[in-house]
């Protein structure tokens, strides 16, 4: 049904008035004939309206002469209608084709470029690398060539593990896995100890090679040898052998950090006022429109970039940058002695985790005060567990 | 067609020889309409009737349609009734549908 609809509009179709004694006649004659009506509606005695396609519409005079109706059109629907009204507006149709036609230029150059996966290496080294390869902003779309810049940065950047370069819409994608720095292996068949990282209290050693020489307990510092490569002989008078020693040796470790105990803590609370900048950003430029320029003394600055686009890909070259100007007030705010204590806790805490590495085992965590020139500190000693052998070659440091 | 032929020869006839089709496709159970001249009236809840296979209209008013088919004039009364589709074989009514008649 409604594709008939479609079919129907697509085509063209008029909505007649026939007027005459011998209605049925015309309907029956009109059938006989292969004129198709639709939607035969009787309005008076001899009056009636239908709907019959423009095909349909130039057969019906011979009809009408036979049956000695008259008929007159009261409505033109469909598409053939529309576009015939156009074709008078010549203007209206250059205008249309004109911004297809720009809106498929600008769609041809790229317009954006995004950069994802990177941690270590910096967003702009990369982006000026890009930009030295030919991907960005405003160059030709076709001009790129994926291929060849994913070569050269491979070679280029050492840190990357992988990198993946796409066109798509006005926008390059990069996606970047960066490699892991490898750890500094001494080969298989060069004699070395393993000595400690750092200071703790050994828990226990699992030698694959070597002379175990700490025990269970023992408190080691940094520098330590916990498993000699030198393995001297039994039998008296022959030479010790060296060997690559290896294995794991899981230790206590304790990790401090103290923070000073402040009764007061500086709060930033909006006041509630904004200001606004906009610019508007054409063509990699912006433009700034109207700002009175009294600025706050203490704010917060939130950027927001508004593209133009078609859909996510197809960015185009215009842009609204708003920025937001919150105005601050910086509060001071006095606490009572076990929040302060709580807070100073908590930030040494941070500061702790933030030495220890991200796998390593946490088993326990012991808050202490001490008071020193007559403030009051907080120091937070997180104990954990992890394997503290590196290794190091024979003879060296 | 062989009906027709045989019904211009003489009626009597004709109207065995179709009795006698239409007790063949019964024991058979093939659709009726589709082998001899019958018209197929399909209605949905008194709104909607569709006629397959008829001959013309005789009488078209919006109270009222009057239909020919080879059995007879099928006669349609109710409200706003229009013609919403129309074609050689179907006809397509909508409106308020009171009775059907048939006048045979």
């Amino acid at each position: 049904m409604l594709l008939i609809r479609l079919w129907n509009f697509i085509k063209g179709y008029v909505i007649i008035i026939v007027e005459g004694y011998f209605l049925e006649k015309f309907i029956n004659i009109c059938i006989h004939r292969q004129i198709f009506l639709w939607h035969i509606k009787r309005i008076k005695s001899k009056e009636m309206t239908l709907k019959v396609s423009v095909k349909g519409f130039k057969l019906l005079r011979p009809v009408c002469r036979k049956t000695r109706c008259r008929v007159r059109i009261i409505r033109k629907k469909g598409l053939p209608f529309i576009l015939s009204r156009y074709k008078k507006r010549k203007a209206f149709v250059a205008g249309a084709v004109i911004f297809i036609f720009i809106l498929y230029g600008l769609t041809s150059f790229i317009w954006a470029v995004e950069i994802e996966g990177n941690e270590r290496i910096a967003a702009d080294v990369l982006r000026e690398k890009l930009a030295m390869l030919g991907a960005k902003p405003g160059v030709f779309k076709y001009t790129v060539d994926t291929d060849k810049i994913v070569d050269s940065l491979m070679m280029d950047i050492n840190e990357l593990a992988w990198i993946g370069v796409s066109l798509r819409g006005t926008k390059i994608k990069v996606k970047v896995v960066e490699r892991k720095p490898a750890p500094e292996l001494i080969a298989r068949d060069v004699p070395c100890d393993v000595v400690a990282e750092k200071d703790g209290v050994i828990k226990m050693v699992i030698a694959k090679e070597g002379k175990t020489l700490v025990k269970e307990g023992e408190t080691v510092s940094k520098g330590q040898v916990l498993i000699g490569g030198r393995v001297d002989s039994k039998v008296e008078g022959v030479e010790p052998r060296y060997v690559h020693a290896m294995g794991e040796v899981i230790a206590r470790t304790w990790y401090e950090e103290s923070k000073i105990v402040e009764n007061f803590i500086i709060e930033r609370v909006r006041t509630g006022k904004v200001k606004n900048r906009y610019s508007l950003i054409l063509f990699n430029k912006r433009i700034s429109l109207f700002f009175n320029n009294s600025s706050y003394e203490n704010y917060d600055k939130i950027d927001i970039i508004k593209s133009f686009g078609i859909g996510e890909d197809a960015v185009l070259p215009f842009g609204i940058h708003i920025e937001k100007f919150y105005e601050v007030r910086l509060d001071r705010r006095e606490l009572d002695e076990e929040e302060a204590r709580q807070l100073a806790a908590n930030y040494a805490y941070d500061a702790a985790l933030r030495k220890i590495a991200p796998e390593t085992k946490i088993i326990g965590t012991n808050v202490s005060w001490k008071e020193e020139e007559g403030k009051l500190y907080a120091v937070v000693v997180v104990e954990c567990e992890e394997d503290i052998g590196i290794q190091r070659e024979l003879g060296g440091m | 067609m062989t009906v027709r032929n045989e019904r211009k020869k003489g009626k009597d006839k004709g109207k065995l020889q179709s009795k006698v089709k239409e007790k063949i496709l019964e024991a058979l159970e093939l659709p009726k309409e589709a082998a001899i001249n019958a018209s197929k009236l399909s209605m949905i809840d008194g709104g909607n009737l569709i006629i397959e296979n008829y001959k013309g209209i005789v009488e078209y008013e919006s109270d009222r349609i009057r239909v020919n088919t080879s059995k007879g004039i099928i006669k349609i009364t109710g409200r706003d009734l229009i013609l919403r589709e129309i074609t050689s074989e179907n006809i397509l009514i909508n409106g308020e549908i009171d009775s059907l008649e048939f006048f045979r």
